[in-house]
C-alpha cells in the first residue's frame, strides 16, 4: 500500500478511490484526527494551538500569514511521508482546512517538487468524462503496485 | 439573565493560527455567543458572483456569502466579528469591503479585526464588549442629555480623569498620570468633587471606564462600568454637540488609538489599534521630554516648525527616538522636530487606522492627546478636513461616562 | 490555558455516503446496526458517521460497500459523530467542510457511472482525461502560422 496525498485533502472522492484501489489516503481528517484526539491545551475547535503555526514556520517564512503556517503543520509532514500524490486542479469549492488560496498554491508547489508518481487532473463535468475519470485513478493507483 | 448577544462571526483563519478559542473566550466574558452564519453551497456560488469580488480563497468566498445573508437578513444577529490572517493582502481586502458593505447597508454594529497566532482574548475583549453593548444597550446609548448629578471617571493608561456633570453641564474635573489605578482615581475624583462643591453622597450614579474601569468600578460601586469606544464616541458628539447623523472620532491615547465611525451617537465600525507605542500619544511625551519642553508646550512649538524637514518614521518607538535624536544632532530645530513627530504620529494613525473605517464629517479629535494642536493640525492636512476639538475633550471617557451613568438614576 | 483531556483515543471516524437510486442512508444504517460489534453508528442525511476501533471500522465499512459499491463512498473524519465542535447546531451554521462535500456530491454521479463502466474494464483502453499540465495558451504567432499554412 503507498500513501498517496489528496488534493483537495478533504476530498471524499479522492479518498474513496485511493481506498477502494487498495492504497492509504492522506487526507486533512487524519491530521486532525491526530490533534483531537491529543492531550494538550484546550483550542477549540480543531484543538489547533497557537504552537501550530510556529511548527509551521518549517515551510513558510514568519511574514507569512498565521493561518498559512498553522495548516501548513497540518500538511507538511504528509507532503514529507507522501509517495505518491493525486491533484485535482479546479477544486476551489474545497473550504475548512482547504479554505485558504496561499495555502493551497504552497501545498501544490511542494508536492510537485517531489519525485513521486502524480495524476493532475479535473473534476469530471459529464458521465463520459467521468469514465476517464475513474479509469485515469485506476491506472494510477494500479501502477504504484504494493508501495514501499 | 439576558440572552447572550449574537455575533456573526466572518473569517478566514482563525482556527488554524490556534485564535478562535480566544475569540470565544472574549465573547463569553461579556455575555456574547460567536456563531456561523449558515448558507448552503449554492448560496455562496450566487453570493459570491453578485458581490463581485473575486478572491481565491474558499473561505473568504464563505465569508461573502455570509455576510450577504446577514445583510439581506436571511440570517438573525446583533452584531458582526469580521477577522482575517494578519499581513494577508487577500484577507484584509475582503475584511475591508465586507466591514464597508455591512456598515453601508444594515444597521449591525461591526469590528473588524486581523490576528496572529499571539492575538489573545485580553486584546479582542474591549472590542467585544463594545459590540455587545451597542447591540444591547441601544436604548442607552440614545441619551442626549446628562440629568441629576452623575460622576464620570476615565481610569486611562497614560492619565485619569473624572468629572462631575449636574443638568448636562460639567461642573467639576479631575485629572492626573495614572501611577497607582485605585489612589489615582480617588484623587482625582475627590478634585473633581471639591471643584464641583458636591460631596460623594449627592451623586445620583457612577460610570466608569478606561483601562481600570472594572477594578475602580467595584472599588466606588460604580453603576455602569463601560468600555471606552461607546462611552467616548457618546461623550465626543456630546460635547461637540454632534449627537444626530454622522460623525468620526479619533482618539489617540496612551497605549492605544481609536478610530470610531458614528451614526447618531451610536458606534458603527470602530478600530482600536495598539501593536505599537510609535503612533500614540506616548511617543510624543517622549518627544517633549527630549526637546526639554512639557507635553503642553509641544503643541505650540509644532505648530512653529515644519514637518517636511525632518525625514522621521516612529513605527516603532525605538526607532522614532533615534530619527528624532539624529536630526537634532544634525542640526534640525526643535520647532521641525516636534512637528514632525506630531506628523509622524498621525501618519500612522491614518494609515493604519483610518482605512478601517469610513471617514465622515466632521471628524472629532478628542482624549489628551487632542490639545496638542500641532498633531491636530498634522491629522487635519491628513485627512483635508477641518478637524473639531470639542471643549474638555481631554476628559471625554469621563464625560461619556457621567452622561450614560445618569440613566441609572433611580426615582427613589 | 484549560487542560484538554480527549475523548475516545484510538478510535477512527469514517463517513459513508451514499447517492443512489436504490440504496438509502436507512437502509444502510439498518445493515450497519445489524453487523456492528460495538460500533458507534450515527445516520445522517448523506449516509452514515461510523466511530469505533480501526478493524471493526473497517469490516462494517467493507460489508456496507457491498450494498451497492458504485454509490457508496468512504472517506475519514477527524472528530467523532455528534462532537459538539463541529455540530451545526453549536455553530449556527454548517462546518466549512460541509460545503465543500456538498460541491462533490454534484459530481459524484458521474464517477459512480465511471465506476459501473470500470467495473468489468481494467481501465487501460479508456483514453486519459485532459491533463492540466498540458493545457497551454496557443501562441499568436504560432496561430498565424497555422492560418497560413492553411490551403485556400
Amino acid at each position: 500500500m503507498a500513501k498517496v496525498f489528496i488534493y483537495p485533502s478533504t476530498s471524499l472522492i479522492l479518498s474513496d478511490l485511493v481506498a477502494r484501489y487498495g492504497h492509504t489516503p492522506l487526507s486533512s481528517a487524519v491530521a486532525i484526527r491526530e490533534r483531537i484526539q491529543t492531550a494538550g491545551f484546550e483550542s477549540p475547535p480543531l484543538q489547533i494551538t497557537p504552537e501550530e503555526p510556529k511548527k509551521g514556520l518549517k515551510w513558510a517564512a514568519v511574514e507569512v500569514p498565521s493561518g498559512v503556517r498553522g495548516r501548513m503543520a497540518l500538511y507538511g509532514p504528509m507532503i514529507g511521508e507522501c509517495e505518491a500524490a493525486i491533484i485535482i486542479n479546479d477544486a476551489d469549492l474545497a473550504f475548512g482546512c482547504m479554505g485558504c488560496a496561499r495555502t493551497n498554491e504552497l501545498i501544490t508547489f511542494l508536492v510537485r517538487q517531489k519525485d513521486i508518481p502524480k495524476l493532475d487532473l479535473y473534476y469530471p463535468k459529464n458521465e463520459e468524462e467521468g469514465v476517464k475519470f475513474v479509469a485515469a485513478i485506476k491506472r494510477f493507483l494500479t501502477g504504484l503496485g504494493e508501495g514501499k | 439573565m439576558t440572552p447572550p448577544v449574537r455575533i456573526a462571526q466572518l473569517s478566514c483563519g482563525p482556527e488554524y493560527s490556534g485564535v478562535q478559542q480566544e475569540i470565544y473566550i472574549a465573547a463569553k466574558e461579556v455575555n456574547g455567543e460567536i456563531f456561523y452564519p449558515d448558507v448552503a453551497l449554492k448560496d455562496v456560488l450566487r453570493d459570491f458572483d453578485i458581490f463581485g469580488l473575486d478572491v481565491r480563497s474558499p473561505d473568504l468566498k464563505l465569508a461573502i456569502a455570509r455576510a450577504k445573508a446577514l445583510v439581506e437578513g436571511r440570517v438573525d444577529a446583533d452584531a458582526v466579528f469580521i477577522a482575517t490572517c494578519f499581513r494577508c493582502a487577500e484577507g484584509a481586502i475582503v475584511r475591508n469591503e465586507l466591514r464597508h458593505y455591512i456598515h453601508e447597508n444594515s444597521k449591525l454594529p461591526v469590528v473588524s479585526y486581523s490576528f496572529t497566532e499571539r492575538t489573545t482574548s485580553g486584546t479582542l475583549l474591549t472590542r467585544m464588549e463594545a459590540l455587545t453593548t451597542i447591540a444591547r444597550r441601544r436604548a442607552l446609548l440614545a441619551r442626549e442629555a446628562q440629568q441629576g448629578i452623575t460622576l464620570g471617571l476615565d481610569s486611562g493608561s497614560a492619565t485619569t480623569k473624572a468629572v462631575v456633570m449636574k443638568d448636562n453641564k460639567i461642573i467639576g474635573t479631575g485629572w492626573q498620570p495614572t501611577i497607582e489605578v485605585l489612589k489615582s482615581a480617588q484623587d482625582v475624583i475627590s478634585h473633581a468633587l471639591e471643584e464641583a462643591d458636591i460631596k460623594r453622597n449627592e451623586v445620583q450614579a457612577v460610570g466608569t471606564t478606561g483601562y481600570g474601569r472594572f477594578l475602580v468600578g467595584k472599588e466606588i460601586n460604580a453603576d455602569l462600568i463601560q468600555e471606552e469606544l461607546t462611552v467616548n464616541s457618546k461623550g465626543a458628539v456630546f460635547l461637540a454637540d454632534r449627537q444626530h447623523g454622522p460623525a468620526t472620532v479619533i482618539d489617540i491615547g496612551g497605549m492605544d488609538n481609536k478610530a470610531i465611525s458614528v451614526m447618531d451617537g451610536i458606534p458603527g465600525t470602530f478600530t482600536m489599534g495598539g501593536i505599537c507605542a510609535g503612533a500614540s500619544g506616548r511617543f510624543l511625551e517622549m518627544t517633549s521630554k527630549r526637546l526639554g519642553v512639557e507635553i503642553t508646550e509641544l503643541g505650540p512649538l509644532a505648530m512653529k516648525g515644519f514637518a517636511g524637514r525632518v525625514p522621521m518614521n516612529s513605527y516603532c518607538i525605538v526607532f522614532g527616538t533615534q530619527s528624532l535624536v539624529n536630526a537634532l544632532a544634525t542640526g534640525s530645530t526643535r520647532e521641525d522636530v516636534a512637528a514632525a513627530a506630531c506628523h509622524s504620529v498621525a501618519e500612522q494613525v491614518f494609515e493604519q487606522q483610518l482605512q478601517e473605517v469610513d471617514i465622515k464629517e466632521p471628524v472629532l479629535m478628542v482624549g489628551g492627546t487632542s490639545l496638542i494642536e500641532g498633531l491636530v493640525f498634522a491629522m487635519g492636512e491628513l485627512l483635508q478636513t477641518k478637524i473639531v476639538v470639542p471643549p474638555y475633550s481631554q476628559y471625554i471617557g469621563a464625560v461619556g461616562s457621567a452622561l450614560l451613568a445618569s440613566g441609572f438614576i433611580r426615582d427613589d | 490555558m484549560t487542560d484538554y483531556k480527549p475523548a475516545l483515543v484510538g478510535s477512527v471516524t469514517k463517513y459513508v455516503v451514499v447517492e443512489s437510486f436504490d440504496v438509502t442512508p436507512a437502509d444502510l444504517a439498518a445493515r450497519a446496526y445489524e453487523i456492528s460489534k460495538g460500533a458507534m453508528i450515527k445516520e445522517t442525511c448523506f449516509g452514515l458517521v461510523i466511530n469505533g476501533k480501526e478493524d471493526e471500522v473497517d469490516r462494517i465499512i467493507a460489508e456496507l460497500r457491498k450494498i451497492d459499491p458504485d454509490h457508496i463512498f468512504i472517506k475519514d473524519r477527524g472528530f467523532p459523530p455528534g462532537d459538539s465542535r463541529r455540530c451545526r447546531a453549536n455553530l449556527g451554521g454548517a462546518r466549512p467542510g460541509y460545503h465543500g462535500m456538498e460541491y462533490e456530491m454534484t459530481v459524484i454521479p458521474y464517477v459512480s457511472h465511471g465506476l459501473e463502466v470500470l467495473k468489468n474494464n481494467d481501465g487501460t483502453r479508456i483514453a486519459a482525461p485532459e491533463n492540466p499540465l498540458m493545457r497551454r495558451i496557443l501562441d499568436i504567432s504560432r496561430l498565424k502560422k497555422i492560418i497560413d499554412t492553411e490551403e485556400p
